[in-house]
């Protein structure tokens, strides 16, 4: 892989996160009433003194491409400003809820593709059998299902009737004082159903595809090779056909994970679960644009960063794209 | 060769509505999106009652009381009267945003297909930032800095939707520029905009169908999920509110949540059962598979 | 002695729309030691099934053998167990195919799909599996066939790749190669490269050959024995000499006039009139009644010849039976 084209991949990606800043800039710029009662945040109460400092501050009485100057200068910074409501820079308060949203939006894209393409392979054995029925039927419904209902469905099941998964929050209160260990696996077993909920939708989708994919491959002139000189079915299905039909689903797995994350947000507030999304509920209550704002910039480098990565792991995975640019 | 062929050549889009008429799952769709449409535009003249009045006693549960059937809610209102007013905005925002999507979608796809090169190179851009943007948080600044109502809901969910039509819209303009008739229009010399939307459109429509009837699926997620989370217009009922509304009480009561939940999943889930249809029917070869 | 592989009776079916249809109808032949035997006919004749049934890989379902027997070196091959055939495939029997450029599996390299190959069947490491292979490529006369060995298939030309798909059938020695019309895809010049390569694997690899193809250039270049197939069955079977001489049935004379001659002055290549008949259509009668010239007989159209030896060497012809042609 040359190192040059990820320098390139590089590059672009650090000119959409400025075409991201920009964009909040504008946004808040182009918001009905003044940007500083805007950024106070409507529901702040914020008196004339803490607009005449947020003025001061953002250059709002100069002219806006000072202004946007002042604003990019900040994010380069990693200041993108102050939450009135939380009364933190909104970097601080990102930083502390990154982390759970990764956790949960990695082990979901990991689950999902890992138990889609599994359902999908072994649909694609049999095209009219009754797992490849089942595939299709499930996929339909997961795609139609809201996410945030398979949410509240799940509690209800899990809380009252099947009481043996945490459904809500991340750490136990009474293992605030364990050991990192023991709070993991807690961390874990709060991590099952939001982790879950959010794969549905998107486990259905990849033993689709898996299928698809799958089917197209499993006819091809190399798997007739492959059983010619004697491969096993196992090593036929799994190493010779899977490393094509991969591809494919690599593809969606990457154009997906915005949407990831805009699940995450929805299953983050059924859950309360402490990540970006509750916060970007909570500050969107508050009309706390600064944070809002933070959160929109964040999660967009998120998906930046996991196209990145998508990209280098295609071009890894398929050998015909190595060396071209 | 069938003798269907032999006898006469049908036009395209007889012979897809002829597969399309006998495709079981398909019709299922559009029993059940027949039902709930007429469900959400007449329902209020056989059970009237206003969504948000509070009539009873909350959470009375479903088959207890017979002017309740579904029971009420936290406040005590009635889940039937939501459940029939809050079908309408979701459909209609559903149907618009998607229009929007649409529209936008396929006009910069097919700009960029048609037109190749700088153009092409622009918008591509364009449309790959919007598809960094996680489209569901978008939404959410957009409707909360332009204050919630249906139409800037409608305008958010379309403004964050269409780069995947836009794509599609091009790859298709790409494939079909190419061909015979295309070249043949442009030696008469018909006009660019009469060769984008006389001649091409035409032959690169069945896939934007398909992805119309998805997208409208697609968009009433997105208004569900804006309601749910409190973003929806606050003097309109919607499936999505009530659910929001009640889902701190869930383990008090089910039905208020349940109910509404059916609903959006039965709308969407009969949305895809035509899109799949449609598909299907346009594409007859893939239907072997 | 007996032949080294032989096929009797052999009866394939396959379900399609049109219901149970006879794709092979109780054709036989056989291929001796260091023999090459050339099977021809036009395409959808049957000629491809024949090979896939012998290598176990009929596709099933829609496909099944019927009736009939496989034997190699006097061991039964249909209704074999499947971990038995597997270690034929690849092993005593092995394959090369039409479509070189899509029958090499494009994620690996082909030093790693011919190595493969060779694990699956000897005893070997990986690293001298590979040493092998690179061996086998330098045999198959691949220039610096250690780079080579690391390249991917798409790095290769068209010509190349088959010769790599040979690599990898001759890697385990086998008893029986079969070639189906393994040059059909390729340039003039490249054609004449690859059947010299197969004469000299014959002769130093002791291999029986049975090769699969539409052109009767390529029968009279390598074949020491011919036969025939039509719409499923043999129609004519010899040696090649006798064939080319001496052909008997209509359709067999028909190939061989589509033979271009260096300077004969013909102004057109000749070609025969019609198509294979739709296997679901075939009637009682003479499958090739339809685009025979000699077709003046009611028996042509209401049963079907036998393979009978009328003098040179067996054709299944009423004609050729009354001694009419």
């Amino acid at each position: 892989m040359s190192a040059s084209y990820l320098m390139k991949r590089v590059g672009y990606g650090l000119l959409l996160m400025l075409g991201v800043v920009i964009l909040n800039f504008l946004l808040i710029r182009l918001a009905p009433g003044d940007p500083a009662v805007v950024i106070a945040g409507e529901m702040g109460g914020a008196t004339e003194e803490m607009l005449e400092s947020i003025r001061e501050e953002y250059g709002l009485n100069k002219p806006l491409l000072t202004q946007l100057w002042i604003y990019v200068s900040g994010v380069v910074r990693f200041d993108l400003g102050q939450s009135f409501f939380f009364n933190q820079p909104v970097t601080t308060l990102i930083a502390q809820r990154i982390l759970p949203t990764i956790l949960l939006v990695i082990t979901a894209q990991i689950l999902s593709i890992l138990l889609g393409v599994f359902l999908g392979v072994i649909a694609s054995r049999k095209p009219g059998g009754v797992v490849s029925a089942f595939v299709s039927v499930f996929a339909t419904i997961g795609y139609a299902v809201p996410v945030f209902w398979t949410g509240i469905m799940l509690i209800i099941l899990f809380a009252s009737i099947l009481p043996i998964f945490p459904v809500e929050g991340m750490l136990s209160v009474k293992l605030r004082d364990a050991n990192i260990f023991v709070q993991a696996l807690d961390v874990l077993h709060h991590l099952v159903l939001p982790a879950f909920t959010l794969a549905i939708i998107y486990l259905a989708q990849y033993a689709r595809l898996g299928r698809a994919s799958m089917l197209e491959v499993l006819g091809s002139d190399y798997i007739r090779t492959a059983r010619a000189k004697g491969a096993s079915e196992r090593s036929v299905l799994f190493k010779h056909a899977l490393r094509n039909a991969a591809l494919p689903i690599l593809t969606v797995a990457g154009l997906q994970f915005g949407n990831l994350i805009s699940g995450a947000l929805l299953v983050e507030t059924v859950f309360n679960w402490p990540g970006m999304g509750r916060l970007a509920f909570d500050s969107i209550l508050r009309r706390d644009y600064p944070t809002i704002m933070g959160v929109l910039f964040f999660a967009s480098f998120m998906v930046v960063v996991a196209n990145i990565l998508t990209d280098m792991s295609y071009r890894w995975a398929d050998p015909r794209l190595r060396g071209k640019s | 060769m069938s003798e269907r062929a032999l006898n006469k050549a049908e036009s395209p889009a007889l012979e897809a509505w002829r597969i399309f008429r006998r495709n079981v799952p398909a019709l299922i769709g559009v029993v059940i999106l027949t039902v709930i449409v007429l469900a959400t535009l007449y329902g209020s003249f056989i059970y009237t009652g206003d969504a948000f009045e509070i009539v009873w006693a909350p959470h009375e549960p479903p088959g207890v009381t017979p002017d309740f059937p579904l029971g009420t809610d936290y406040l005590g209102r009635s889940v039937v009267a939501g459940m029939l007013t809050g079908g309408g905005p979701t459909l209609a925002v559903g149907a618009a945003a998607a229009a929007i999507t649409m529209v936008i979608g396929v006009t910069l796809g097919a700009l960029a297909g048609f037109h190749g090169g700088w153009v092409d190179n622009l918008l591509m851009r364009i449309t790959e930032f919007f598809q960094v943007l996680p489209a569901l948080l978008f939404a959410m600044v957009l409707v909360t800095l332009f204050s919630p109502s249906l139409l800037t809901i409608a305008i958010a969910i379309g403004v964050v939707s269409w780069p995947q039509t836009a794509r599609l819209t091009r790859a298709e303009f790409l494939k079909v520029k190419e061909l015979e008739y295309v070249t043949a229009a442009r030696a008469i010399g018909a006009r660019d905009a009469r060769i984008i939307w006389k001649v091409i459109l035409p032959n690169a429509a069945p896939p934007l169908i398909v992805s119309a009837t998805l997208t409208i699926g697609v968009a009433i997620l997105f208004e569900a999920g804006l309601s749910f989370l409190g973003l929806g217009d606050p003097n309109v009922m919607s499936w999505g509110l009530m659910i929001g509304a009640n889902r701190d009480y869930i383990l008090d009561a089910w039905w208020p949540v349940t109910f509404p939940g059916l609903a959006i999943f039965l709308t969407v889930f009969a949305v895809s059962l035509i899109g799949d249809g449609l598909n299907d029917a346009f594409n007859p070869k893939m239907r072997e598979r | 002695m007996a032949p080294l592989l032989c096929i009797e009776k052999l009866r394939v079916t396959f379900r399609t729309r049109y219901g149970e249809v006879t794709a092979l109808d109780s054709i036989s032949m056989h291929v001796n030691e260091g023999e090459t035997l050339g099977v021809v006919g036009e395409s959808g004749c049957g000629k491809s099934i024949t090979a896939l049934a012998t290598m176990g890989l009929i596709p099933s379902p829609p496909g099944r053998i019927a009736d009939g027997s496989i034997q190699l070196a006097g061991e039964e091959l249909i209704g074999a167990n499947s971990a038995r055939l597997r270690k034929l495939r690849g092993g005593d029997i092995a394959m090369i195919f039409q479509e070189p450029m899509t029958s090499l599996n494009p994620v690996f390299t082909v030093g790693d799909q011919i190595a493969e190959a060779i694990t699956l069947h000897q005893n070997v490491s990986a690293d001298r599996a590979f040493t092998d292979a690179v061996a086998l490529l330098d045999r198959v006369g691949i220039p610096s066939p250690d780079r080579r060995a690391r390249d991917y298939p798409h790095q290769l030309s068209g010509g190349m790749r088959q010769r790599v798909m040979i690599a990898m059938a001759v890697s385990c020695r086998p008893k029986v190669l079969i070639a189906d019309e393994p040059t059909t895809a390729l340039d003039v010049t490249v054609q004449a490269q690859i059947f010299d390569l197969l004469n000299e694997i014959q002769r130093d690899f002791g291999a029986a050959i049975i090769l699969i193809t539409h052109d009767m250039g390529a029968i009279s270049e390598m074949a020491d024995r011919v036969a025939v197939m039509y719409a499923g069955r043999v129609i004519e079977e010899g040696s090649a000499d006798s064939i080319l001489d001496q052909p008997q049935h209509p359709y067999a004379r028909g190939l061989i006039d589509c033979i271009p001659t260096l300077g004969r002055a013909e102004r057109t290549l000749k070609e025969i009139p019609g198509v294979v008949p739709p296997l679901h259509l075939l009637g009682a009668g003479c499958a090739f009644a339809e685009r025979c010239a000699f077709n003046d007989r009611a028996r042509c159209t209401t049963e079907k010849p036998r393979l009978i030896d009328h003098g040179h060497h067996p054709a299944a012809c009423h004609g050729v039976e009354e001694s009419r042609l």
